[in-house]
């Protein structure tokens, strides 16, 4: 806009270009957006990201393998064991492992689904917080602070748990634990409850969510979506049913799915995903077998940390494997996993040395950027913040 | 179709252009094409009806100067593609040269390359032809280098202030100036 010599203020042009972000409440991190406005109306929406980048993929090819498992977590922070397992997986395949322990298996699905709901937690809270309501966000929050109290009892640390490693997880589950998860199992389903009657029903929620920020099935396609967004456009695609890993094929849970692909079908689909990550956490538990909990390939996976006092092998193996690391064979390799926003994979070349070559992370956040700011053309300003929720990035991953 | 499938029918239509491909013991289908038939390629994977290639997962770019400086090219792009209504799954490889690594972009066909391509334009410096918004995208605008070559310096020390005259700032180029080993 120009200032005329009548004094009043005149538009140059018909659209005015409007910056959101990066330092924005709503935008989940710092995500700038640059928005061309046709009055309310978003004409076109730029991107701009990078702000957060951190160079992990860079710092990890100079890294153990291990020493890349807690850069993994910093990732995508809110549910750091999917990107563990990712992570882990993949080296796991290069390494040639077959078969894991069930116990491991067993507890990484834990770990995995309670990050899932933890993650799911964050953004159902802050997604009603953008949309102006504030007591899920509170609500949300309790439960989380429950999942993290987990966390820290099994791994000693609130978020960045580091707990699955390659060869299986890094410590075996104690009774205490167990018996928090259930407490948590039982306690869950109730809460959920009270969320939807909260939300679903709510007319506001309803009237600021539905038909806005429309995807057809295939036009999520096109755009890469994935996860919860491509499932609430109606494409039944879950990696967990698709190719199972972590014996995933040894649960009972639906993929839940839904048709419309706007903003109110993707949040029922998280909904619903909780609840179907807590039976899966049910089912582990009621049938979590005994055993070991990690490989006994004691050139993969560190001995026993009591064995090291009785025995010379255990000894000189936790010695190479803390200093030299676990060599890798030559190769390239990719396992696609369901993290909660999507589908999260590593794509890792080996030299046949101790450090990774080339780590690249398949990022749902990173990925779904260009498709979600394809949502908010001809969508009205106040929509653009339910949008960025609906689609639940975070910024960690997407700028590494 | 089983991978084995599309493998020969690829072979049979391109011929000399696949260079390499093969079923890895993992079941996984591996193709390695010429980057001058490599567009052709993709447009007939994600048109043909038997295949329906219409996810694009990832694009990345691997730099193979430390790990096997004779290769013939130094760089590799890596795309991944799945079908979303079958259960298919190709991974297409394609080399390009250390001189104007140049590959045409496949955002007409997959709107989901569109931050990958220029990704690897940012981290690699690939040209990534006909992209429609080609830039910078994690890197500030006007950033020198591209960070993810194996011969762009891992970090600079900039020594911001000291009491000794002789401090300079530090360049560390690789691993071995880095001294992560603690045995060594």
């Amino acid at each position: 806009m120009g200032v005329t010599e009548q004094g009043l203020l005149e538009r140059d042009k018909d659209t005015m270009t409007l910056n959101m972000g990066p330092q924005h409440p709503s935008t989940h991190g710092v995500f700038r957006v640059v928005l061309e406005m046709d009055g309310e109306i978003v004409k076109s929406a730029e991107p701009d990201i990078g702000f957060l980048h951190t160079g992990i993929e860079k710092t990890a090819e100079n890294k153990r393998y291990i020493h890349c498992i807690p850069m993994t977590d910093r990732l995508d922070y809110l549910s750091p064991p999917q990107n563990n397992l990712a992570f882990c997986l993949t080296v796991e395949k290069l390494l040639g492992v077959k078969e894991l322990p069930a116990r491991a298996d067993y507890l990484r699905v834990i770990m995995c689904e309670l990050g899932r709901i933890g993650s799911h937690l964050v953004w159902l809270g802050t997604h009603a917080l953008d949309i102006g309501a504030m007591t899920v966000f509170l609500y949300a929050w309790r439960e989380r602070e429950m999942i993290l109290d987990l966390n820290e009892m099994i791994s000693g640390v609130r978020m960045m748990t580091s707990y699955i490693r390659v060869g299986g997880v890094a410590k075996d589950a104690t009774p205490e634990w167990l018996d928090g998860v259930r407490k948590f199992v039982d306690y869950f389903p109730a809460k959920v409850d009270e969320y939807e009657s909260l939300l679903t029903n709510n007319p506001i929620w309803l009237d600021r969510t539905r038909g806005i920020g429309t995807m057809t099935k295939e036009e999520a396609v096109l755009w890469s979506m994935s996860g919860p967004v491509l499932r609430a456009s109606g494409l039944n695609w879950d990696w967990r049913k698709r190719k199972p890993y972590s014996r995933y094929d040894e649960f009972n849970f639906e993929i839940p799915t839904q048709d419309h692909g706007d903003i109110y079908d993707r949040y029922l689909v998280r909904v619903e995903e909780m609840r179907q990550s807590r039976e899966i956490i049910k089912q582990a538990l009621d049938n979590l077998p005994d055993g070991p909990y990690k490989l006994e390939d004691n050139k993969i996976s560190l001995p026993p940390r009591d064995t090291l006092h009785t025995s010379m092998e255990s000894l000189i193996h936790h010695f190479k494997l803390v200093s030299d690391g676990v060599k890798v064979p030559k190769g390239s390799a990719y396992v696609p996993t369901e993290g909660a926003r999507g589908e999260v994979g590593f794509y890792i070349v080996s030299d046949g040395s101790n450090t990774p070559y080339r780590v690249k992370l398949r990022a749902p956040s990173f990925m779904g950027i260009p498709g979600m700011c394809k949502m908010m053309e001809g969508a009205f300003i106040a929509d653009v913040v339910a949008i960025i929720g609906s689609i639940d990035i975070v910024m960690g991953e997407v700028d590494r | 179709m089983t991978n084995e499938e599309i493998r020969e029918q690829i072979e049979a239509i391109f011929e000399s252009a696949i260079q390499h491909s093969k079923v890895t013991a993992h079941g996984e289908l591996e193709v390695r094409v010429a980057v001058d038939q490599f567009l052709m390629l993709m447009a007939y994977l994600k048109q043909n009806r038997d295949y329906d290639f219409d996810y694009l997962s990832h694009i990345t770019g691997v730099d193979y100067l430390d790990m096997d400086p004779d290769r013939e090219f130094r760089f590799e792009v890596v795309y991944e593609l799945f079908s979303s209504k079958k259960d298919h799954h190709i991974r297409v490889f394609v080399d390009l040269p250390e001189v104007e690594p140049t590959i045409p972009s496949v955002y007409h066909l997959w709107h989901g390359a569109d931050f990958p391509e220029r990704e690897l334009y940012d981290m690699f410096g690939f040209i990534v032809m006909d992209h429609p918004n080609m830039k910078r995208l994690i890197m500030p605008e006007g950033w020198e280098g591209h960070p993810l070559l194996r011969d762009y310096p891992l970090t600079v020390e900039e020594i911001a202030f000291s009491h000794n005259p002789d401090h300079k700032s530090e360049l560390i180029k690789t691993q071995e100036d880095v001294k992560v080993d603690p045995w060594a």
